[in-house]
């Protein structure tokens, strides 16, 4: 009961009749170390106070004090009763506090782990309630580590510091890792037990030749590998199966067998599919969509899938949602089981069109609204369509601002009117880069680096510092600054800037970007220098022709290179060069995640001109003003095998000619081959394209008859690449996947060399990780299958370091 | 500094409760939450804790740190609802909230939950002397919102894609009709139906043209003086002429 009479009380409190007093007075019992003013602060009642008794209000004063975490019990009495006048008397018995805590007989970092998961409060009584709870959490903490005998041990002693409080030890034996030492099954007729052991993805045996499979035991995973195993059944066609009983036994006292009897019952299949309710597509055109035939082995997993959403491949919903039927609902009834033999009848209801109304964004905390919603294909007034959401998420995917994985899509249909709002969540993840690093090394002495790519930046808000948080950011502009040097031989400067809806149109990329780089040789007697200069401007749009994923951009370049006593290309030491050229490229790219697509393509063509000054003047200096056309031609394809297992396919070609054939070509942007494909040769400050080829030394895969122009590069190469990519973690701080790689390549120095079949090979395996602040970084292991002439001592198996995305 | 590290260590609470009062007084707010942080959970249940709670909350908020001080605030106002501090925690909440609130181009569930505080701030103190200011926050907030929504459909009248501008503007108007953006989009509405209709195909004009007077004459009942008459007026004379040459071309239509 809520108010307890006194035993003294003449006039009793009735429980069936609450009555209106007036708060008389309040008194506490049974304290001695808190204070009484506190107190009645908390139960938030007051002498004068109008209260029901019984009622709400005492209730929610007990709780109030209860709440507070101090006592160990409640008890409220009524005095007495005088008039409309009463009298309460809190009697509470008060409880030590916990002052401190600490852990005995386990690891800082698991002390840390638990710290976070158990419920301990400093200041708050310790009541047997809390003891339990904390050994149960510590418990469960260890079960699911598979320590199935942990033992844990609370002892409490009184803080000599603090009055009226308790200083908790906590000792623990984790005792011995549990392992599962068999896994047996019964009654299975159909499948072995090996092949249901493999249905069971986390509860595995211990086998020594298992080297990296866990064999912990964890009951949640446990009870979901169970469900697994059901599934498995379910879909070959056994769709009566069920697990009869399990049992897990102890073997030894670090180690445990499972036994699991299952009973399969019987095998159906599909009879007759028949379709009710369509009127849009007749029924063989349906039936042949669905691509379910009579015979198949009844799998209800395989059919709701192609039914409802079959990731890749079309199914039945899509069909209709991707015009408009929203309100579209399939829905397969068994209308006769005869044997072994199911009959299904699809009851479809195909509602009517709806259109788009409201387009919303929420968790963009740092983006602006236009910048996301610029980029979202569902647009209000059109009719819904589930493609265009899915495009939707890729295309806010691929701006790398949030979070690819968690991306949620929320039509929210409003069937009174036809319409359909549509939401998009959005997680924000970090995306601006900042590097600074620096080494010792090599002749070249200390080199630092200072870099800044700020991935959504806006100047807008640059001049409003109220919006700087910590940087001014949320429109989608990037802006990347470079500083590179090395006091005596070598500094670089770089800065970029990008807006990608140049006006807020039209999806009007546009990119300017200066550079400058010094170079000396002080070991040189004479002063040796070579300097770089050059701007660059490009403008880049979608085409809506011939479809919306296609891209074109037109860049002008100029650099120029000024040379003093610096031994760059035989007979040219001395003098300046310029290289203007116009750069148009048409891409077509539609992969679905930047950091790791599993499907789609990557497309693209570029042609890079300059002006043909040969064709006007005989007497141009072949380095004065640099001629030349290259063509570049990159396919990428991805294909999902399965869950997160991706092969990409990737073919490269690059051509680099001369304007008439009286002009041979010259030193300039030719193509490298081997290694990594990151600049880092002699001449990385001269126009080159560096094209990877893991296996093989850096820029060595050439194929030259000229021996003076042996280490300039070749005039035109191929690349082929397979490569099946796993992925690890998807975590976007720091995604990780692993892959295996078959690739081919050659670099010719002349057109009569040319022959695309001749190509040196190699295989291997590597890992990637992209870190949000970092980039992407890689580590591979290449092995070569090919010698390249006049390299006999290049190594077989080849270490490659990369860092940043390679499209090559 | 050698002072407070020292207290920072020392376990004496009511030293320490001192010492943070005295920081407090004397502005030095982090120094104060510090103290304050670390005696709160032993002072549960003493006379003291009541002011060390709302001290503590409000070093939060004088350093700006909106988040922490709201939540500290709630669970002051929660701990002590008969407090005398009480409707001044529940307001500082409120106002911390909407300190938090971002600028209109970001998500807005922040926003929200504050004018829902304010709100609740309203009913339970009706008269408090905060009521003129919550008022006036609770008006910005709105305002923001209404700015968002408006900017939103104005996206798709600025790329050019005036079908949905429409959609969009309409929307706008039916939920936000008392809006100070309510005249712009109304306007924006009819030049957004009339470039949609000029774009159209040849059959489906003559009904978007109409559909844009409708618009016209819809924005010139509610805004007979509106700042962007001349302008609509001249798109109301676009409309007509277009709607001429459409009769003139299908006289049997008509």
């Amino acid at each position: 009961s809520q108010v307890l009479n006194n035993r003294t009380q003449s006039n009793t409190i009735d429980y069936a009749q609450p009555q209106q007093y007036r708060i008389g007075g309040i008194e506490f019992t049974g304290i001695k170390f808190l204070d009484p003013t506190a107190l009645t602060g908390i139960i938030g009642l007051k002498v004068g106070d109008e209260i029901t008794v019984p009622g709400e209000d005492i209730s929610r004063a007990i709780q109030k004090l209860w709440d507070q975490g101090l006592l160990g019990d409640i008890e409220v009495y009524v005095t007495r009763i005088e008039g409309n006048q009463i009298f309460l008397n809190f009697d509470l018995k008060e409880r030590p506090r916990l002052s401190r805590f600490e852990f005995n007989g386990i690891n800082k970092s698991q002390q840390d782990a638990l710290r976070e998961k158990i419920n301990l409060i400093r200041g708050r009584t310790v009541t047997d309630a809390v003891l339990n709870q904390t050994r149960n959490v510590i418990r469960k903490y260890y079960a699911e580590k598979s320590y199935l005998n942990a033992k844990i041990n609370i002892v409490q002693r009184p803080d000599s510091l603090i009055p009226n409080s308790v200083v908790l030890n906590i000792d623990i034996d984790r005792g011995d890792k549990v392992k599962i030492a068999e896994i047996n099954f019964e009654g299975n007729e159909a499948f072995t037990d090996k092949k249901l052991r493999r249905q069971l993805k986390k509860t595995k045996e211990k086998r020594l030749y298992k080297l990296f499979t866990s064999s912990k035991f964890q009951r949640s995973e446990y009870e979901n590998d169970k469900q697994l195993l059901l599934d498995f059944y379910n879909s070959e066609g056994y769709r009566d199966a069920i697990i009869v009983s399990d049992s897990v036994y102890n073997v030894s006292p670090d180690r445990l067998g499972i036994r699991i009897v299952v009973d399969e019952g019987n095998r159906y299949y599909y009879r007759n599919i028949t379709w009710n309710g369509n009127y849009l597509y007749d029924d063989d055109y349906l039936t042949r969509l669905l691509g379910i035939n009579k015979g198949d082995v009844y799998n209800k997993q395989e059919l709701d899938k192609r039914l409802n959403y079959n990731p890749g491949n079309i199914d039945v919903s899509a069909l209709y949602q991707n015009d408009g039927y929203l309100f579209f609902n399939i829905d397969p009834v068994e209308m006769t089981v005869e044997g072994d033999s199911i009959d299904i009848e699809m009851r479809v209801s195909e509602g009517p069109q709806a259109t788009i109304s409201k387009v919303t964004v929420t968790g963009n905390t740092k983006t602006s609204d236009h910048v996301v919603l610029r980029e979202i294909r569902t647009l209000p007034g059109q009719k819904y369509s589930r493609d265009d959401l899915i495009r939707s998420r890729n295309e806010l995917a691929n701006l790398g601002y949030f979070d690819p994985e968690t991306i949620g899509l929320n039509p929210m249909p409003n069937p009174e009117e036809g319409t359909v709002d549509i939401n998009y969540t959005v997680t924000e993840r970090p995306n601006d880069q900042i590097s600074l690093s620096g080494g010792w090394g090599g002749p070249i002495g200390a080199v630092g680096t200072v870099g800044l790519a700020l991935n959504n930046f806006s100047t807008r808000k640059l001049f409003k510092l109220s919006e700087w948080r910590p940087l001014p950011s949320g429109d989608g502009q990037r802006l990347s600054l470079n500083v590179q040097a090395n006091g005596r031989y070598y500094q670089s400067y770089s800065f970029s800037f990008t807006e990608p809806w140049l006006g807020g149109r039209k999806r009007n990329a546009l990119t300017a970007s200066v550079f400058k780089t010094v170079r000396r040789d002080p070991r040189e007697e004479l002063d040796s220098r070579l300097n770089v200069d050059g701007a660059a401007l490009s403008l880049g749009r979608t085409l809506n022709w011939p479809d919306n994923y296609f891209q074109l951009s037109h860049s002008l370049s100029y650099n120029r290179y000024t040379l003093r006593n610096f031994n760059l290309f035989g007979g040219f030491n001395n003098g300046t060069s310029n290289n203007i050229s116009l750069n148009t490229t048409l891409a077509r790219v539609s992969i679905d995640n930047p950091t790791f697509p599993r499907r789609g393509s990557n497309l693209s063509l570029s042609l890079n001109l300059t002006p043909p000054y040969s064709l006007f003047s005989d007497k141009r200096n072949n380095f004065e003003y640099i001629e030349f056309n290259k063509w570049m031609l990159d396919a990428s394809f991805f294909m999902n095998l399965a869950g997160n297992l991706v092969l990409n396919t990737r073919a490269h070609f690059g051509f680099l000619n001369s304007y008439s054939s009286k002009t041979a070509i010259g030193p300039f942007e030719r193509f490298r081959l081997g290694g990594n494909g990151l600049m880092g040769g002699a001449n990385f400050f001269v126009g080159t394209e560096y094209i990877g080829l893991r296996g093989y030394d850096d820029e060595s895969v050439i194929n030259n008859s000229d021996p003076t122009l042996i280490n300039t590069g070749g005039i035109a190469y191929n690349k082929f690449v397979l490569e099946a990519r796993q992925l690890i973690s998807p975590n976007p701080g720091a995604t990780i996947y692993g892959l295996a790689f078959l690739e081919a390549g050659n670099s010719f120095g002349s057109y009569d060399r040319y022959d695309p079949f001749k190509l040196y090979r190699s295989g291997g395996v590597g890992v990637r990780i992209f870190m949000a602040a970092f980039g992407l970084l890689g580590f591979d292991y290449g092995w070569r299958f090919d010698d390249v002439p006049g390299r006999p001592d290049m190594k077989r198996g080849q270490f490659h370091f990369m860092i940043g995305q390679q499209i090559r | 500094c050698s002072n407070f590290q020292k207290l920072l260590k020392s376990n004496d609470v009511d030293l320490k409760y001192k010492a943070a009062l005295e920081y407090y007084e004397k502005e030095d707010y982090y120094r104060a939450n510090q103290l304050l942080e670390q005696v709160m959970p032993l002072m549960t249940g003493r006379e003291e804790a009541e002011k060390a709670r709302f001290y503590y909350a409000n070093t939060h908020y004088k350093q700006r740190e909106y988040m922490l001080s709201a939540f500290q605030f709630r669970t002051f106002y929660e701990t002590y609802p008969r407090s005398e501090m009480a409707e001044e925690a529940m307001f500082l909440q409120a106002k911390s909230l909407y300190n938090d609130s971002p600028d209109f181009e970001q998500d807005q569930t922040s926003t929200v939950t504050a004018m829902e505080s304010i709100q609740e701030f309203l009913v339970r103190y009706p008269n408090s002397q905060f009521a003129t200011e919550a008022n006036k926050m609770f008006d910005d907030l709105s305002a923001k919102l209404d700015k968002k929504a408006f900017e939103s459909a104005r996206l798709y009248y600025r790329v050019r894609n005036y079908k949905s501008a429409v959609v969009a503007f309409t929307n706008f108007l039916r939920e936000n009709a008392s809006s100070p953006y309510s005249e712009e989009a109304s306007y924006l509405r009819i030049d957004a139906q009339y470039r949609y209709a000029v774009d159209s195909v040849p059959n489906k004009q003559e009904e978007r043209f109409m559909e844009a007077v409708d618009f016209y004459q819809a924005f010139i009942d509610q805004y007979p003086d509106s700042r962007f008459l001349r302008n609509a007026e001249q798109v109301y004379t676009s409309t007509q002429s277009e709607l001429d040459k459409i009769k003139k071309n299908n006289p049997s239509n008509s």
